[in-house]
């Protein structure tokens, strides 16, 4: 057995909607093509949980890839992630299979696929495998990168109201929505919680200042000089008072509950023991709260005890901590909805000073306190309280949260009940935390969880904000790039700013920052990252949705301009065009439910994926009475066709009409693949809502010259024949403009044309066979990047293709890309036309306008 | 023979607006006991001491209004107490504290003078005017005095205790705006404007500073990660684990490289500029000694620049420089710095100084980049070989008019992507005048908090207003941060007028805050008991940020002790002038003397806003004059001959006419109410409020733009709790 490739598929993909692994399997001995019931009771042995293995069409037999996809979905879910999905589908290579599993955590999943070819290996073998420490790891590693609580209940919530989100560290900072609409969280903290705000709350004096300032109950105090000036500072305060060193920890030298001179000079001599700045400030009898304030509402509120233990008469108070710890409850760390007490030296010195050690038997009913804070995080506990906390209580923590300025603020309150006014009971607020956390609400060990997370979301984002920016998806076999163009320019005039990727690179508005092939999820990703974008338009290819899904959930709008008779057929185990279309379909499915398809009505296998459309779809074609356009208008809905000369967009009894003449990219309806770019464009910018003036204007203003659509039917002039230049390399686009080249007049036809080496021979024959059919002259080159093929075997098919060709007088051949387009110019007269068809397009168009604009020169040819 | 000390008798702090100027001061009483019958002109000597020890004198204009003033009343005879007001001012400004105001005058005791300096730090205030008392006597006595001891012991309670400069900066140029400041901490916390209105600031971080992008620029990798998503140019890293690891990264990334270790220290193992597969690997085993990890990273080439976005602009930017020396062959390495670079008159060791001396004891990376050239401190380069101290050094070249528009656009954009609204990007270009793309210029760092002071004091080229950019950014032009504020000093019922006037604003809709003698109230809720007339309670009201209009009463004792707590008001009211009784402890015992307190509540009218003058106290009326803005006079006698003459210029006057409460602007008159309309007399009966209260309450309603129907309302229901409201609604309804 063999796994030669694992690829993480971080978004949408073809097989599943959620985050997966793709693992090529090579099987290679009878065994391994068909399971034996030795090998899967051996298999079982070693890891009991793995599951059925089903084939899923219930005709083939089980195989060593079923085995891995089962192992692998299996450990997942042993230990702990949230995953459904696993398939593996035979290729049409005999003994390879492609095995899909789902995961949660990407790291978890990697390591779970590679315990599961290890354990099958060994089951293969008889050999050993260690179940329990492979689950141990994989559960290990699940809590170390998942989310922790605060910040899942955030992130669930934001999954609930549609938020698309990202995580930006393998910490807790976390990125909801896309462009412009983007925000961030870090545990219970958002963006707008600003830094100043964060030092307020830490400095507890200067809290008290400003809470003070705004009439909120506070324990007021001051430091103190002396024994003397304790003494009058506890009665300027009031009584009873606290005396304590100035942060000081752990309750070292604190004294509460003061009511004499006496109690309070002698407090202020021990508390000199153990630091020189002693504060005296007012004692709040009661318990402590937390309230949760998040923007301007109090969403959570719960009482906290110290960790605690109960005697029994029996045990000794280490056996009964070791008792409370054995809750499943209580975990080591933040990721549990209770945290085990500590039995350290802080824990025995509180017993003490209750008289107690580790090994007293405390009485039948008595509370034995281990420590003196509350936190959670040292074994204390939460009730909730949310429904009890009196009106003028949570007005008083709201304003504390506003004071210090915290828009996710935990509250410490200190009262005998919250359920009355702080100010009947000398209560008061001692202090507001930032980056609160969650748990204690979420799950709290009495009393009913609190959706806090939700809350939090609501503080970010409005009712109805899905915190998404449009996103156009588009695909197809040609006229992908001039699409995207086109409608990110549509967008554009609207006056969005607008992030667009294509075959060319990267753009936010006019720049562009990155070139090359930028097609794929990566480059999508930092479209929908930018601070600025209002909207994407995003040009999706094969090969990123093969080997990384999709850089989104869903998008508003997707856009197939056609399937035809495909490209890069064989690559990638797409070896047909059904094979490709399911693939291309993915932008459909993934359309959201108010979204909209745009679907080219005159290519079947286009027309096919509207039954996958989650949203509406809108059908354009050329010709206005294709059955699907004639059946789509009857029925109410969106159709864009062309009707005298006129593009019409119509849904019932609402058209609007664009003349051809109106539209320069088409030459005037000329070119008919450049009215179905067109056509798709304005389907996409009208179901983002774009003004029918916007799109109007927008198609008047757009050119499709060399600077704005490189290698798309860039028209020029030279010596007073028309040359066009474009990057058509497969046989529907070469038919494209073969009929678009021939709705323009001219003496006599030439072509320059090369095959990519990456393509079938029957398509690069397809090629020069249409080409024969319209040209007169063709000169066939070669490039030094022959993609795989042998030196000159290209040119064989090509001219294989020119065989019997109907139009065709002369043919010629020529190395280098450059010499082919000399020898094109150099032949054309006045009214002649030559179609080049460029490769490597930014050199060969600037090799071309380097000729068009000194035609004067001469070619050495 | 010498002369006795002068005696301090008692000195104190006035925080706010007060008799002698608008900004604190603090005031001493001294007592010069006999030097009262010798002024300056007739002790031998004393001019050319005091001059030859504070030249700088020369620039107190005094009351002559010249430069040289000050020095003209020494030579022609002038007393220690103005003197000492002098030396005060003068050895704050020496310590680097900017002040010009301050008084002397005599009081009714013989000898005894209140001297009062302006300050911006009460402690500094203080020691400033005890020292001028030393100096002064040791000019008189002509005995020593180590004055460059003091300065220095000043300089150090300056940097300690006062704003720092970026944070005073912004609220300098707040400040000169109209927006006030109040300082929340000892340290550089301040709140720019008042209540709801407030925006806050801490050095060069405000209150939409975002936390967690602090700490996004705080993380290099996550920070870098980002900008890069976005097209941002960065040095393109990678983490190898071995030396032909390194080489390979290297090519990937493309050459020069940096190869260093990521956690390494002061720049210890990092090797620049590298290219050949020699030096990489070679720099690989340098660097694994000294971190866990090597980091293979683009080397960009340039200069340092640091540029400082302010809300989405480019504001500043500076340029650091390579410091370089020159071998003669004779000198060392440490003697080629000393003369030259650190001869630079720009270079010294304090923050006063554009530019650092360098000191190789002290300047880690300076020995590395030395080493990296074959050089230590002791080496003897080779005549005419030029060797580089440190790269990138102090940023406090001003390069702002040269950034390329492509160069700023990218910076904000890097600001934005982090989501800080302040922050000082550092660029490493080798021409900011060109975008980076072209020169392989990338950003390498984004920082929170930045410090101003580079492009405040830049060593080359222009100051940036760099405070006015942030003071920009935190107001926008129409606003000035300020609330209502309404302040009201008499002595008949002035604590009642105050309530009147809260709750009427109040009921316009205004959360309001009441500051007075019987306590402080937010929004009709009493929140403490105490008299709130105090400066620091009465603040509190400016401090809270649910707070959209302000009301404090005042009285003369408490401008006299502590100054008024709000800087500026709009509305100023004065019922009736008090008695000098009770005053005597700040020596005021005339009628003129408490004209001149009261006047400050007048003086402090913005020019927007109006003082409400009772017409009928004709010291009151005097103070129409003071005011900025407009005045409104008010009076039962509706033929009270000051109404009458307020009204023929057209102005705004309130009275009673026919027994209504009467508004009149020039002639045009609109009768509010009658004063028989049953819960009107009932309400005057139950309050005991006097008619001249109740129109003082209803012309500040109609300065405040409180609509005159809500007036007659809001009195028909003052006192009544939210429960009686409600019932008398429903019995109307019934």
């Amino acid at each position: 057995m063999e796994v030669t490739r694992i690829r993480a598929l971080r978004g949408p993909n073809l097989w599943t909607r959620h985050t997966a692994f793709e693992a090529m399997v090579r099987c290679q001995t009878p065994e391994q093509l068909k399971l034996t019931s030795a090998f899967e009771s051996r298999l079982r042995h070693l890891f009991p949980g793995v599951g059925p293995m089903r084939t899923g069409d219930g005709k083939s037999h089980t195989t060593m890839a079923h085995a891995i996809e089962s192992s692998t979905l299996h450990l997942q879910i042993e230990a702990g992630c949230t995953v459904t999905f696993s398939r593996t589908t035979a290729t049409q290579e005999q003994g390879l299979f492609q095995v899909v599993v789902e995961y949660s955590v990407e790291q978890v999943g990697k390591l779970a696929m590679q315990l599961a070819i290890q354990l099958c290996e060994a089951a293969a073998n008889s050999g050993h495998f260690d179940i329990d420490s492979a689950l141990q790891n994989l559960r290990q590693l699940d809590e170390e990168i998942r989310l922790g609580p605060s910040t899942a209940s955030i992130v669930d919530a934001a999954i609930n109201r549609g938020i698309p989100f990202r995580r930006l560290t393998e910490g807790s900072m976390v990125q909801f929505g896309w462009g412009r609409k983007q925000r961030r969280i870090q545990a219970a903290e958002i963006d707008s919680s600003s830094a100043i705000a964060e030092s307020i709350a830490q400095d507890k004096e200067l809290t008290k200042k400003l809470l003070n300032a705004a009439g909120v109950p506070v324990p007021m105090g001051r430091p103190v000089e002396d024994a003397e000036d304790a003494w009058r500072a506890a009665q300027d305060i009031g009584l009873p008072v606290v005396v304590k060193p100035r942060d000081g920890n752990q309750g070292k030298g604190v004294a509460v509950n003061l009511k004499t001179k006496e109690d309070v000079i002698g407090a202020f001599n021990n508390a000199l023991q153990f630091r020189n700045d002693i504060m005296v400030e007012r004692y709040l009898p009661g318990s402590d709260y937390r309230l949760l304030v998040v923007g301007d509402k109090l969403v959570a509120a719960s009482r906290r005890e110290p960790p605690l233990v109960v005697g029994d008469g029996k045990l000794t108070i280490r056996q009964l901590v070791d008792k409370v710890n054995a809750d499943p409850r209580r975990g080591d760390g933040h990721a549990t909805s209770l945290t085990k007490i500590r039995f350290d030296e802080v824990a025995i010195n509180r017993l003490k000073e209750q008289g107690y050690t580790a090994e007293s038997v405390a009485a039948k009913g008595t509370r034995v306190i281990l420590r003196n804070n509350a936190n959670l995080s040292t074994g204390g506990t939460a009730t909730d309280v949310t429904d009890d906390v009196h009106p003028d209580v949570a007005a008083n923590a709201i304003m504390a949260a506003q004071m210090v300025g915290l828009d996710i603020c935990g509250v410490d309150v200190v009262c005998e009940s919250i359920l009355r006014p702080l100010e009947e009971q000398s209560g008061g607020i001692v202090e507001v935390n930032a980056a609160p956390g969650l748990r204690m609400h979420l799950s709290p060990s009495f009393g009913k969880g609190r959706n806090v997370g939700e809350a939090v979301i609501q503080a970010m984002f409005p009712d109805g904000d899905d915190a998404r920016v449009p996103v156009i998806a588009v695909t197809g076999t040609n006229g992908k790039t001039t699409t995207v163009r086109l409608t990110a320019h549509l967008l554009r005039t609207s006056g969005m700013r607008v992030g667009m990727t294509n075959t060319d690179g990267v753009y936010i508005q006019e720049r562009q920052i990155d070139s090359g092939d930028c097609s794929g999820p990566l480059s999508a990703r930092s479209v929908l990252m930018h601070p600025d974008v209002d909207a994407a338009v995003l040009e999706t290819a094969r090969g990123g949705m093969l080997r990384e899904g999709l850089a989104f959930d869903r998008c508003s709008v997707a856009v197939v301009t056609n399937i035809g008779k495909g490209d890069h057929l064989g690559l990638n185990y797409i070896s047909t065009v059904e094979d490709l279309a399911v693939l291309k379909r993915v932008i459909v499915q993934n359309v959201s439910k108010n979204g909209m398809g745009v679907l080219n009505a005159a290519d079947p296998i286009v027309v096919a994926m509207a039954a996958h459309c989650p949203g509406q779809v809108t059908f354009f074609a050329l010709d206005s009475h294709h059955p699907v356009i004639a059946t789509h208008r009857a029925q109410g809905k969106r159709v864009v066709f062309v009707e005298e000369d006129q593009v019409v967009a119509m849904q019932g009894k609402m058209q609007v009409r664009i003349p051809l003449s109106a539209i320069p990219v088409t030459l005037g309806g000329a070119i008919g693949f450049q009215i179905e770019n067109a056509m798709a464009a304005i389907a996409a910018a009208w179901a983002v809502g774009i003004s029918w003036d916007s799109i109007c204007a927008g198609l008047a203003t757009f050119i499709s010259d060399a600077q704005a659509v490189p290698g798309r039917f860039n028209v020029f002039e030279y010596k007073g024949a028309t040359v066009i230049a474009d990057y058509g390399h497969n046989p529907d686009a070469i038919k494209a403009l073969v009929q678009a080249v021939e709705n323009m007049p001219a003496q006599r036809r030439s072509v320059v044309i090369s095959g990519a080496g990456d393509r079938r021979d029957e398509d690069i024959r397809e090629q020069s066979r249409i080409i024969g059919e319209a040209f007169d002259d063709v000169v066939l080159y070669q490039d030094d990047c022959q993609r795989g093929r042998e030196d000159g075997e290209v040119l064989a098919l090509l001219r294989d293709g020119l065989k019997g060709a109907k139009r065709t007088k002369k043919i010629e051949e020529i190395r280098g890309e450059f010499s082919a387009i000399d020898m094109a110019l150099s032949k054309l007269g006045k009214g002649d036309l030559c179609l080049i068809l460029i490769d490597q397009v930014e050199q060969a168009l600037g090799h071309i306008n380097k000729r068009v604009s000194n035609p004067g020169e001469e070619l050495v040819v | 023979m010498a002369f006795q000390d002068i005696q301090i008798l008692r000195m104190c702090y006035l925080r706010g607006p007060n008799i002698w100027t608008y900004r604190p001061v603090v005031e001493a009483w001294v007592d010069i006991g006999e030097l009262e019958n010798h002024p300056s002109n007739t002790i031998a000597g004393f001019y050319d001491r005091l001059h030859t020890l504070l030249p700088g004198l020369v620039e107190h204009r005094c009351g002559i209004g010249e430069r040289g003033g000050f020095l003209k009343r020494l030579q022609e005879g002038t007393w220690p107490g103005h003197i000492m007001e002098h030396v005060a001012i003068e050895l704050q400004n020496l310590a680097g504290m900017q002040v010009g105001f301050g008084k002397a005058r005599e009081t009714s005791g013989r000898g005894v003078y209140k001297v009062v300096i302006r300050t911006r730090q009460k402690e500094i205030g203080i020691a400033a005017l005890q020292k001028a008392r030393a100096i002064v006597m040791a000019t008189i006595n002509n005995t020593a005095y180590d004055l460059a001891s003091t300065v220095a012991q000043f300089k150090a309670m300056v940097d300690r205790m006062c704003l720092g400069p970026s944070t005073a900066c912004i609220v300098d140029a707040a400040t000169d705006r109209g927006i006030p400041f109040i300082r929340l901490t000892e340290g550089n916390l301040v709140q720019l404007g008042y209540g709801a209105k407030q925006r806050r600031i801490w050095t060069a971080e405000t209150d939409r500073t975002s936390a967690i992008s602090e700490t996004i620029s705080s993380d290099k990798d996550l920070t870098k990660q980002l900008l890069s998503q976005c097209g941002v140019p960065i040095p393109q890293g990678k983490i190898v684990h071995s030396a032909n690891d390194a080489w390979q990264a290297a090519q990937d990334i493309g050459l020069p490289v940096v190869v260093k270790p990521i956690d390494g220290n002061h720049g210890r193992g990092v090797a620049l500029d590298l290219n050949s597969q020699t030096d990489i690997e070679a720099a690989y085993h340098v660097a694994i000694n000294e971190g866990s990890e090597v980091m293979v990273e683009r080397y960009i080439r340039g200069d340092e620049h640091r540029l400082l976005v302010v809300g989405n602009r480019v504001v500043a930017a500076a340029k650091g420089e390579t410091a370089t020396i020159t071998g003669d062959g004779v000198s060392t390495v440490e003697q080629l710095i000393e003369t030259q670079i650190n001869s630079d008159p720009r270079r010294g060791e304090e923050e006063d100084f554009p530019l650092d001396t360098i000191r190789l004891s002290e300047h880690q990376h300076a020995v590395l980049e030395l080493q990296r050239q074959g050089l230590q401190a002791h080496c003897i380069p080779e005549k005419d070989r030029v060797v580089i101290v440190q790269r990138n050094g102090n940023m406090s070249h001003d390069v702002t008019d040269q950034v390329h528009p492509e160069v700023a656009h990218v910076v904000a954009l890097a600001a934005r992507i982090i989501g800080l609204d302040i922050a000082g990007i550092d660029l490493v270009a080798q021409d900011i005048s060109k975008p980076l793309q072209e020169q392989g210029g990338a950003i390498v760092e984004v920082n929170a908090g930045p410090g101003l002071l580079m492009h405040l004091k830049p060593a080359s080229g222009n100051v940036r207003p760099v405070g006015k950019a942030i003071a920009d950014h935190l107001f926008d032009p129409k606003q000035n941060g300020r609330i209502p504020v309404i302040g009201v000093i008499g002595t008949q019922q002035s604590s009642l007028l105050c309530h009147l006037i809260a709750w009427l604003m109040h009921l316009n809709g205004h959360r309001t805050g009441l500051a007075c003698q019987d306590g402080l109230y937010m929004n009709q809720r009493q929140t403490s008991t105490q008299d709130a007339r105090r400066f620091d309670i009465a603040e509190r009201l400016l401090i809270n940020r649910a707070i959209d209009a302000a009301v404090f009463e005042t009285s003369a004792l408490d401008i006299l002790d502590d100054g008024l707590p709000y800087d500026r008001c709009h509305i100023g009211v004065v019922t009736d002038m008090p008695t000098p009784q009770g005053l005597d402890i700040h020596d005021v015992h005339t009628p003129e003397g408490v004209r001149n307190v009261v006047r400050s509540q007048v003086d402090l009218v913005l020019p927007q806003g109006a003082a409400i003058l009772h017409a009928q106290d004709l010291q009151v009326v005097e103070l129409a004059d003071l005011c900025d803005g407009e005045v409104i006079f008010y009076s039962v006698d509706a033929n009270h001959p000051v109404l009458k003459k307020h009204q023929l210029s057209g102005k705004r006057t309130v009275y009673f006419r026919d027994n209504h409460v009467t508004l009149a602007r020039g002639d045009q008159e609109t009768l509010l109410f009658h004063l028989n309309m049953e819960p009107i007399a009932q309400l005057l009966q139950k309050e005991n409020i006097q008619l001249p209260t109740l129109l003082a309450a209803v012309a500040s309603a109609w300065a405040l733009d409180i609509a005159p129907l809500l007036i007659r309302a809001g009195l028909k229901n003052f006192g009544k709790t939210p429960d009686d409201v409600a019932q008398q609604v429903a019995r109307m309804n019934a």
